[in-house]
């Protein structure tokens, strides 16, 4: 794998030479720039603990913040280059809520495409992984009509890009569009507590087959995972066999991490339904989890109203006996934390877009979150007088731009 | 009573409610293009650059009108069924992913029509006033 920065860096320096001169097509732009953001606040009547929009960030809304500007609120600037009609940069900078709390800019995108055919291209460098319908523009909240993904099935994966190599191929006929993406690569991802989760050997296959107002939606991904946390697994194992294969069993060293998706979307302009169905599976304390939303929405001129139904399960044990020797409890509460932390919740979203002027919305959005018993839901931050399975309320305001 | 006044006033709001509920704009092509006629999924795939070639093989380059525009809004309702604000928002998709940027707006039918007229795999749409000898109208089935 590359160096991130060595990547970027080699980016930067070609995008900045393509001049305008280079484009061989007089309608395209040889170097566009372009941007979005979103300015958020968040309010949660849980004051025990956050509800964030990305599981490893720092802070949100509710025990830190009565009202929260950081769980949505981002900038992203892009710059695209064309250098010819074959081949295509693309760095994106996104600045956010960071896993230390921090707001320093990071690369979101950063690839060199090349047309190998017009149907045909290949990306050398940074890319967003297509795991979901939306993972791709998941932080455009302008070109989304909710607030935010659904966290339900858009926080079951945690590697969201990857740097690699990425093929896609598109076919037409019959009136039928098909995308096919296949992306290989790996990543490293902060953890809040300086901790770093190691993506290696990962590719996703995702393929869009579209018809008129019809979008059908398939994805498999794959990664080994790694997270270091010697001193848990090596106090298992110091108890011999038994602790040895409870260590086996839930350390995520090199396991595998497997994401099958499905999704389907009807959009024929005015009326909109969309529905997607996720399923991760993994030998570690990650667990195995399912997750699905349904969504759909009506356009009144400027205004849309939009409900969202979501559902989120661990389908693997959520607890373990652990090993019997007494002096093993604090491992085995250890563990059991672990394994109870995986986020289980149903909730019904509420909200409106308005598109009020050119290339801005405001947005409104109310959330019911009923947590499974003995969850913490997708919250995070838990204080002492916090109670598992609750129910939360959140009501959020974006105002989203492009430019 | 000034009956000049009264009938260009009369003309005058006349004209404005006619402009108001002025026919939609034509697709046009150029004489020289290969295109005949074009299905409503067609050529809502080619304005959400979705459909990239002509049957030739050749790159369609599809030129839109400014945004705010009346020809703008009237023909993205008229013919894709949605809003200017979701053009928007399907083309932020495509941009931030580093997949396509939108097509090329010009800022007047006359340069529409210009710029149609001198490409034969350009496709656009004008008020029916600008089709001259140099462009064809696209049925759209």
């Amino acid at each position: 794998m590359m160096g991130k920065a060595g990547v970027t860096g080699a980016l930067m320096v070609l995008l900045l030479q393509a001049t305008p001169g280079w484009a061989e097509d007089p309608d395209t732009p040889a170097l566009s720039f372009d941007g979005f953001g979103t300015v958020g606040a968040v309010h949660s009547n849980e004051d025990q603990a956050d509800f964030v929009s990305e599981p490893f960030v720092s802070e949100g809304a509710g025990y830190s913040a009565d009202v929260s500007a950081r769980v949505d609120s981002r900038l992203g600037l892009q710059l695209t280059a064309n250098f010819a009609p074959r081949h295509t940069g693309v760095v994106q900078i996104i600045v956010e809520q960071r896993h230390d709390g921090s707001y320093t800019p990071t690369v979101e995108w950063a690839n060199l495409g090349y047309a190998v055919t017009p149907d045909l291209t290949v990306r050398v460098g940074r890319m967003v992984l297509p795991t979901f319908m939306a993972s791709q523009h998941r932080k455009v909240g302008y070109a989304n009509t909710w607030v935010r993904p659904p966290l339900e099935v858009y926080g079951l994966v945690p590697v969201t890009n990857i740097d690699g190599v990425d093929v896609a191929y598109t076919a037409r006929g019959h009136g039928l569009n098909n995308r096919l993406q296949v992306t290989f690569g790996g990543t490293d991802i902060d953890l809040p507590d300086d901790r770093e989760v190691k993506a290696r050997d990962g590719f996703t296959l995702a393929n869009t087959l579209a018809r008129g107002p019809v979008s059908l939606f398939a994805s498999y991904s794959e990664y080994r995972l790694s997270l270091e946390l010697r001193p848990l697994f090596d106090g298992f194992r110091s108890f011999g066999p038994e602790g040895v294969a409870i260590a086996d069993r839930y350390e995520l060293d090199d396991k595998a991490f497997k994401v099958l998706a499905v999704g389907a979307s009807y959009d024929a302009g005015a009326g909109f339904l969309t529905g997607e169905w996720g399923r991760t599976r993994s030998h570690s304390f990650l667990s195995s989890s399912r997750g699905w939303y349904l969504t759909t929405g009506y356009h009144f001129a400027s205004v849309t109203p939009y409900v969202v139904l979501a559902r989120r399960v661990v389908t693997s044990n959520t607890s373990d006996p652990g090993l019997s020797a007494p002096q093993a409890q604090e491992l085995n509460a250890t563990l059991n934390g672990l394994l109870s932390d995986r986020p289980q919740q149903r909730s019904i979203a509420a909200g409106a877009r308005w598109d009020f002027a050119p290339g801005v919305a405001l947005k409104g959005q109310f959330d019911y979150l009923d947590l499974d018993d003995g969850s913490r839901g997708v919250l995070i931050n838990e204080q002492a007088d916090f109670r598992r399975g609750g129910n939360v309320c959140v009501l959020s305001l974006t105002l989203d731009f492009v430019f | 009573m000034n009956w000049r006044v009264v009938a260009t006033g009369c003309w005058l709001v006349l004209s404005v409610v006619a402009g108001a509920a002025s026919a939609d704009p034509v697709v046009v092509v150029s004489a020289q293009s290969p295109l005949s006629t074009l299905s409503r999924d067609e050529l809502t795939d080619i304005y959400l650059g979705r459909l990239v070639r002509l049957p030739n093989r050749e790159r369609i380059v599809p030129i839109d009108q400014v945004e705010r525009s009346p020809e703008h809004d009237a023909f993205y309702t008229a013919y894709l069924g949605r809003s200017a604000a979701q053009i928007k928002a399907h083309w932020s998709k495509l941009i931030f992913t580093g997949r396509g940027q939108p097509p090329r707006a010009l800022g007047s039918g006359e340069a529409v029509a210009e710029a149609v007229a001198a490409n034969p795999n350009a496709i656009g749409y004008v008020d029916q006033a600008f089709v001259d000898e140099r462009l064809r109208v696209l049925p759209i089935e």
